[in-house]
């Protein structure tokens, strides 16, 4: 029986993704780490109206049942709980960032809530990009050091202590991306304002 | 050569009164960094789990970490690792000031103090030279004029010392440093009283080396830039002090009151933050390097002196049922000079006020007693009268008078200033904490009340081991490096691992830094469980268990421990009895430890 408060949280969460463009109707999916245990949404669940019985309490280190209903990126959310201190995961499709990672290695964000929360985030280029174990390798492994990334033409991970935090790291970056892509249309020559920002693609 | 660190360990043995020098060992310094990890480290070799903690078998063992003395924001701290006199834990704690900055600058990473001197002595560390001095003289006095005795000089030579608490080896006994920093809880002070050691002083010279001065400028100019930002680094404790928390746990109704009886103080106005500053405070001032300076410069008709912090003007004042704010600056500035650990010593004088209230106990002391309160604490540090019984602590009183559940303690460790019940996850906190009910092994306060990362519902049960364990874990880390909590309230974890890289040149990822804080937890649980304390003293206080709260935001709530508890092990990596097991060992690289 998942706590009631959980499920509110995956609710609100998952409405505001929809809400804000970060998902389509029935893509993105989030999760939590209970101890041992994942908390996930379910396959094919539509992140903007969420039922209780839409998440799934699977296990972290192996296969049960509860893998059958499981979102088809739990291999990935596994590896990254396994791999770093995470204990929340937002995947979403942020359509500006991914339009940016199919010409960059890495996003430096230049607007200032992304700069001072952010930094930079890596850009992971993977074939087989849904749910594969080579996925979850190259996603956790990236995580290991960024809060933040993004995987190729397909959308961003982001991980926290609460699924507040990782749908924050997430929005951060889109809106990010949107002022940069504003700022290209702009076309105007750029005034730094930020101090020791030549450091951000180090971070 | 991995730099970054000081390189050598300094040994003493008073009992022959030698002095050895040695390197450190630069695995062990990977693994456990510093601070709390390195003492945890160098204890589990030299102290046996069964040793009577104060006897000479015992041993101090102080500490600093790669980043100490580099400028990073608050790389001023030191801790003292040592066997608790008051819990029989495993014991570290950590102070700020000046002392650790000067110590690290001996070019010594560790010191570690055995045996026992005939008579009372002191030790001066230069540079190059060690020397025991004779302490005859200094025997007796009290800690702000010893300090001054043996030529305090902020920048230069810092004094570390015991009161005369520590020499009558009250249990609750704190070292000292700088005249009124505290190395306070578990009774530190009694471990070096046994030694007939009075002081340490130091003055050193030597930089510390930083391996990536690029990244390391960049990463410091990042975390000026994120406490100027966070209003909690920046405007609240700067200008109130960790007062500020008193009226925000008052008003969740998770702010013991007398003796835990209620979790709201009604006289809360009187004692808080905001009041503090508007009537009693001259200045506020910082430990080295720290842009934060929440320390409080407080004054009344009768004293000026540092402080007091949230956690003593909470245990002095609603725990005690005090609301009068002179009595408590009094309170903690007396505890300051004669070296007590001021939440133990208040937790202590709640219980006997309680005790002698339901007629248990045969005494004037009543809840709201500020009349009280400082002649009480000079009887504890001097054992005199009813303070020779207090001077041990709340658990070995209370038992004492029949009644162990009055003790609102954890392993024998006086809780601060937070109630299980209103907190769920604190109170898991408190049960599984090392070293006893203690805030700073972790603290939930940022995700059950601040908001910090975000918020979470402080009466959730589920799930919330996951929470506490990271938090535990991230918590050891930061007293590895060692860095001041506070930093942590506007700086993340990721930002600290990138500076140890920069320091050290070793590639420390996040999830790195919090796994030496997993091993860390690890190793003290190992030590806890060889000298006897074991999952039946990961409890709380049967008041926090069984009283629902009579009333305000928390009405109704008890501790859920038990549910959490089971989650906790299993989440831990550890049996159903809480012992670690083989596998989870083997991850820590610990498993040798064991075999």
């Amino acid at each position: 029986m998942i706590d009631p408060r959980i499920y509110e949280t995956f609710r609100e969460i998952g409405r505001d993704l929809y809400a804000q463009n970060m998902v389509s109707s029935h893509g993105g999916n989030l999760s939590i780490r209970l101890g041992d245990r994942v908390v996930i949404k379910r396959r094919g669940a539509m992140l903007g109206a969420l039922k209780p019985h839409d998440l799934v309490e699977t296990r972290l280190d192996k296969n049960d049942s509860g893998v059958a209903l499981a979102s088809t990126e739990l291999l990935v959310h596994r590896a990254v709980y396994l791999n770093t201190p995470a204990l929340a995961i937002c995947h979403c499709h942020p359509r500006t960032a991914i339009a940016f990672s199919l010409s960059r290695d890495e996003i430096v964000p230049v607007d200032n809530e992304a700069s001072y929360l952010l930094k930079k985030i890596p850009v992971i280029t993977e074939e087989f990009a849904s749910g594969t174990p080579q996925m979850a390798h190259k996603v956790s492994e990236a995580l290991k050091n960024y809060k933040i990334i993004m995987l190729r033409g397909h959308g961003s991970f982001a991980t926290g202590q609460t699924l507040d935090e990782a749908f924050f790291w997430s929005s951060t970056l889109e809106e990010a991306c949107q002022i940069m892509l504003n700022v290209k249309l702009i076309n105007e020559p750029f005034i730094e304002y930020r101090g020791m920002s030549d450091s951000y693609n180090k971070f | 050569m991995m730099s970054g660190w000081a390189q050598n360990i300094l040994d003493i043995d008073l009992t022959s009164r030698t002095v050895k020098t040695y390197p450190l060992d630069m695995e062990m310094a990977r693994q456990f960094v510093g601070g709390r990890g390195l003492g945890a480290r160098l204890l589990w070799d030299l102290v046996d789990p069964q040793v009577d903690p104060l006897s000479a078998e015992n041993v101090l063992i102080f500490t600093n970490g790669p980043l100490t003395a580099t400028g990073y924001q608050t790389s001023n701290r030191f801790s003292v690792t040592t066997k608790s006199p008051l819990t029989g834990t495993i014991l570290d704690a950590n102070s700020g000031g000046f002392w650790g900055t000067q110590f690290r600058r001996t070019g010594h990473i560790a010191l570690i103090v055995r045996g026992r001197a005939e008579s009372p002595v002191w030790i001066e560390i230069l540079q190059d030279q060690v020397a025991i001095h004779d302490a005859a003289h200094l025997w007796g006095m009290r800690v702000l004029e010893l300090t001054r005795a043996l030529g305090q000089d902020k920048h230069r030579r810092n004094v570390l010392t015991i009161g005369p608490a520590g020499e009558s080896l009250s249990r609750i006994a704190a070292i000292m440093n700088d005249g009124e920093r505290a190395l306070a809880r578990g009774g530190p002070g009694a471990v070096m009283g046994a030694k007939n050691l009075k002081a340490i002083v130091v003055e050193g010279k030597e930089r510390p080396e930083i391996v990536d001065r690029e990244r390391f400028k960049f990463m410091l100019y990042e975390a000026r830039k994120l406490l100027a930002a966070s209003p909690l680094t920046s405007q609240a404790l700067p200008e109130f002090g960790t007062a500020v928390m008193l009226n925000i746990v008052n008003n969740i109704g998770a702010l013991p009151t007398r003796n835990n009886q209620q979790t709201q103080f009604e006289h809360i106005e009187a004692i808080c933050g905001e009041t503090l500053a508007e009537n009693h405070l001259v200045r506020n001032t910082a430990c080295w390097a720290c842009p934060i300076a929440c320390t409080r410069i407080s004054r009344t008709d009768k004293i000026e002196g540092e402080g007091p912090e949230f956690e003593s003007t909470w245990a002095f004042g609603a725990q005690c049922g005090v609301s009068d704010l002179d009595a408590i600056i009094e309170a903690n500035y007396v505890c300051n000079d004669l070296g007590l650990d001021t939440i133990s010593a208040g937790v202590t004088i709640a219980c006997a006020m309680e005790l002698s209230e339901k007629g248990y106990l045969d005494s004037d002391l009543r809840f709201g007693r500020a009349d009280l309160l400082a002649p009480t604490l000079e009887q504890m540090a001097y054992r005199h009268g009813l303070g020779a019984e207090l001077s041990d602590g709340s658990l070995r009183f209370a038992t004492q008078y029949g009644h162990p559940e009055l003790s609102m303690s954890v392993k024998g460790l006086e809780m601060p200033a937070y109630d299980a019940r209103g907190m769920q996850g604190q109170g898991l906190l408190f049960a599984t904490s090392n070293r006893g009910g203690c805030h700073m092994r972790g603290n939930m306060l940022g995700l059950e009340v601040l908001g910090l990362p975000k918020l979470i519902d402080r009466f959730q049960v589920q799930g919330k081991s996951s929470y506490v364990i990271l938090h535990q874990n991230s918590s050891a880390a930061i007293d590895s490096l060692v860095l001041c909590k506070f930093t942590n309230m506007g700086v993340s974890e990721e930002y600290f691992a990138r500076v140890l890289s920069a320091v050290t040149g070793i590639p420390y990822a996040t999830g790195e830094l919090i796994q030496v804080g997993e091993r860390v937890w690890n190793l003290e649980r190992l030590y806890n469980l060889r000298a006897g304390i074991t999952h039946q003293q990961d409890t709380l206080p049967p008041r926090l268990l069984n009283e629902p709260v009579a009333s305000g935001p928390s009405q109704g709530w008890v501790s859920h421990l038990e549910p959490m508890l089971k989650e906790y092990y299993r989440t831990r990596g550890w049996d159903e009895r809480g012992v670690p097991k083989p596998q989870k060992l083997q991850s820590l690289g610990l498993a040798h430890l064991t075999d």
